[in-house]
């Protein structure tokens, strides 16, 4: 056992893997640890990508001809992959496309109907994703916000009363050190339970910590499929209650069944579509299709993807610890690791890490408030793995840093 | 300053890549709030820095810091380079327009001007300066050049009329034409370049055209002059100006010039050359010679020799001095002005026709 401050981890097991055969493409002179902004895409969804635009390039929705019907049964199964990974029923959530998670984030919560709720709350380690909107939001339906405190855990610190037909926001997993949502069930029965909603931003965790969103109550989740393996895409799994709660303004075509000079008929029985204007990103959508199936599937190193994961989370945490001068921000070991040098500007880390071949993220992340505001922190370097990466990887950015920080202690 | 030195080496480098243009856009930020006194973008200058260290940081990490330090040097250098070469393109193209000369201080040494014997400056150069750890002086010194030039201006952009600053006892290479235009020319006897010029007017026929006059002006040097019998052909020169040969069809002053200037010895030199490397007795002697030759009787030659020593002649000399110093404000002999402007150094067949 090894001691890191209040944390106590159980030391990893030592293992060794070899790059999955889907990332062969990669340039072994490149350590890629910035899957938290997008992963890399294995090869079958670039597979799929190609043949779309070379074999059967239409779009989709009422389309006719071979090619088109082809496309409207790949989104068919790309919607019913992302429930499917999800464990959600059809019958109870909508799946929709739309550029990312902000987008997603910003659809619902801008389109939310007036009087229902009488408050916003949110917490204080949130992505601008969630931070801005959710101040947007207040304002336009005129009720207050409420920023929570998140435990170390991850947890959302709240009492019931606060969720007083309350539109929640919050994220699963943090994109600065990975924290999750560990109290979702009981958030979302006491949201319930007092007329509120929960909307997840579920961008960090559906690559590696899908279990924890698995058959979910929560209202709606919006994520990036770039940070799952996908090409890029944003998508929306909705209740469909909310969904045909929504005061739409944001409207076109591909969602209407009529039209007439000054009114219109809604596609009736496909509450995705309102969250749907206009043509879709037709070729990342299949692609999504083929990135749930490949996730559903892949076995690095024999091992499901979370646990390969979690295996290099716990490496290069424990790595990272050891380097003397460095400050760990995270508590414990995730998939996304942030760091400071307090004599060391984090920016420079990054373009000297990257003279190293490490591709490591510097800065504040999307998250302003908590990071500068709230903490005081400088920026942060951040490392975020993914399916691609192996102990080599790990091996080398820790050994990198630690030759940087060496020298220039 | 780190800034600012990246603005200026971008510019240089985006002018010949547009690589480097969308880098120059935020150097040209970051200076503009720099030289506003406020604080530079410091992402800006961190991102350049850092990309410029990495290579080191690769390979050596701990001499990231020393070299860290090191480009702030060098980028003040830049910036402190720069600044002053401003400075000397500015002063010398100013020089240029007033004196024809981008070096004031030794007009001869700049090839952009028209070739000249340069008069030059007394005051210590800028290194000069610098090397006698005058660091006020250096810079005074330049910056008081530097506003003489600017308050000379005026003058040069002036209508010039020769007949403004004809000595006293102006004399014409030809006789005197109340219908032609005057032209002036301030001359060193010594001077090659006054030697090329004569040719020059006298293959243009520049003397049938204009009533030529001349100043003889001694180009001085730091001991002495620069050419050592210049003073003692001008007071000659001077002298028999003041007592002109009656009848002379012309002036035996000008016979004198024309002979140093277009004519050689039995050895094939020219006189000019011989006066240049002869002591003062052998040169008294040859003036006096050639005055006789010219028409003076011995009694005349005699006055002549007085009054070249006299401090009446010294006097002529002196205002002569000052009028080409203060009032024509040349750096350059020879110059002439005729047709309303200044012409510094040598000026060719097709300009004087």
């Amino acid at each position: 056992m090894k001691h890191n401050g209040l944390f106590r981890r159980a030391t990893p097991e030592p293992i060794e893997t070899d790059r999955l055969a889907d990332f062969s493409y990669l340039d072994p002179g490149v350590v890629y640890l910035d899957s938290a902004c997008q992963s890399l895409r294995p090869q079958p969804v670039l597979d799929a990508l190609t043949e779309y635009y070379t074999s059967y390039n239409a779009c989709g929705g009422r389309v006719k001809y071979a090619w088109g019907r082809r496309v409207d049964d790949e989104v068919a199964a790309a919607r019913q992959g992302v429930l499917g990974l999800l464990g959600l029923s059809g019958r109870h959530y909508a799946v929709s496309f739309t550029l990312n998670t902000t987008f997603g984030l910003n659809l619902l919560l801008q389109q939310l109907p007036q009087g229902r709720y009488a408050r916003v709350v949110t917490s204080h380690v949130e992505h601008n994703s969630v931070f801005l909107p959710t101040m947007t939001a207040a304002k336009r339906l005129g009720v207050p916000r409420l920023v929570l405190d998140r435990a170390a855990d991850g947890a959302l610190v709240y009492e019931p009363a606060q969720l007083e037909r309350a539109i929640v926001v919050v994220n699963a997993a943090s994109n600065i050190d990975g924290r999750l949502l560990t109290n979702l069930a009981e958030l979302v029965r006491d949201a319930h339970a007092r007329g509120g909603i929960v909307i997840l931003d579920a961008a960090q965790s559906m690559a590696h910590e899908r279990a924890l969103l698995q058959k979910t109550d929560a209202d709606a989740i919006c994520f990036s499929a770039h940070k799952m393996y996908s090409a890029s895409l944003g998508v929306i799994v909705a209740r469909r209650e909310l969904l045909s709660s929504l005061e739409l303004s944001f409207i076109g075509g591909g969602m209407v069944a009529d039209v007439r000079e000054d009114s219109y008929d809604l596609l009736p029985n496909d509450p995705g579509a309102l969250l749907e204007p206009g043509l879709q990103a037709w070729a990342e959508i299949i692609a999504l299709r083929h990135a749930t199936d490949w996730l559903g599937t892949v076995r690095p190193g024999g091992r499901p993807p979370a646990e390969h994961v979690s295996a290099l989370s716990e490496r290069l945490f424990d790595g990272l610890s050891d380097i003397p001068g460095l400050t760990m921000v995270n508590a414990a070991a995730s998939p996304v690791i942030s760091v400071y040098a307090p004599k060391q500007d984090s920016h420079r880390l990054a373009v000297f890490l990257s003279q190293s071949g490490i591709a490591a993220r510097s800065g504040y992340f999307c998250a302003h408030h908590y990071l500068k505001e709230r903490l005081g922190l400088p920026p942060l370097l951040r490392f975020s793995l993914g399916l691609h990466s192996t102990t080599a990887d790990v091996d080398r950015a820790h050994d990198a840093l630690a030759r940087l920080m060496k020298g220039l202690s | 300053m780190f800034c600012i030195a990246a603005f200026i080496v971008l510019l240089f480098m985006a002018a010949v890549s547009a690589r480097y243009r969308r880098y120059l856009a935020k150097a040209a930020s970051c200076t503009f709030r720099r030289v506003t006194f406020r604080p530079c973008d410091t992402t800006f200058k961190q991102d350049l820095k850092d990309h410029m260290l990495a290579p080191l940081a690769a390979r050596r990490p701990g001499l990231v810091g020393p070299a860290s330090v090191a480009l702030e040097v060098v980028a003040f250098l830049v910036v402190l380079t720069t600044i002053w070469s401003g400075y000397v393109v500015v002063e010398s193209a100013a020089n240029l327009y007033v004196y024809g000369t981008c070096n004031k201080q030794d007009s001869a040494s700049c090839s952009l001007g028209a070739e000249a014997c340069s008069i030059p400056d007394q005051t210590p150069t800028f290194g000069d300066s610098i090397a006698a750890w005058d660091i006020v002086g250096a810079f005074g010194n330049d910056f008081v050049r530097l506003g003489e030039t600017f308050s000379a201006i005026p003058s040069r952009m002036q209508n010039w009329d020769a007949k403004e600053y004809l000595p006293a006892n102006a004399t014409y290479l030809n006789e005197f034409d109340a219908q032609k235009p005057t032209a002036l020319e301030v001359i060193d006897p010594g001077c090659t370049y006054c030697l090329q010029l004569f040719e020059n007017l006298e293959e243009a026929g520049f003397a049938n055209k204009q009533n030529l006059s001349y100043i003889a002006f001694p180009i001085p040097a730091p001991t002495g002059y620069k050419f050592p019998n210049s003073l003692l052909v001008t007071q000659y020169l001077e002298a028999l100006r003041l007592n002109p040969l009656a009848d002379a069809k012309t002036p035996v002053d000008w016979e004198i010039l024309k002979r140093i200037y277009t004519e050689k010895d039995a050895a094939g030199v020219s006189w000019q050359s011989v006066i240049n490397s002869a002591d003062a007795v052998e040169a008294t002697a040859l003036l006096q010679d050639w005055a006789a030759e010219f028409g003076l009787s011995q009694a005349q030659v005699d006055t002549v020799a007085s009054v070249a020593g006299s401090d009446k002649v010294a006097g002529i000399i002196a205002a002569n001095k000052q009028t080409v110093k203060e009032r024509i404000h040349t750096v350059k002999i020879p110059t002439i002005i005729f047709d309303g402007r200044r012409h510094d150094g040598l000026v060719s067949v097709g300009d004087l026709d």
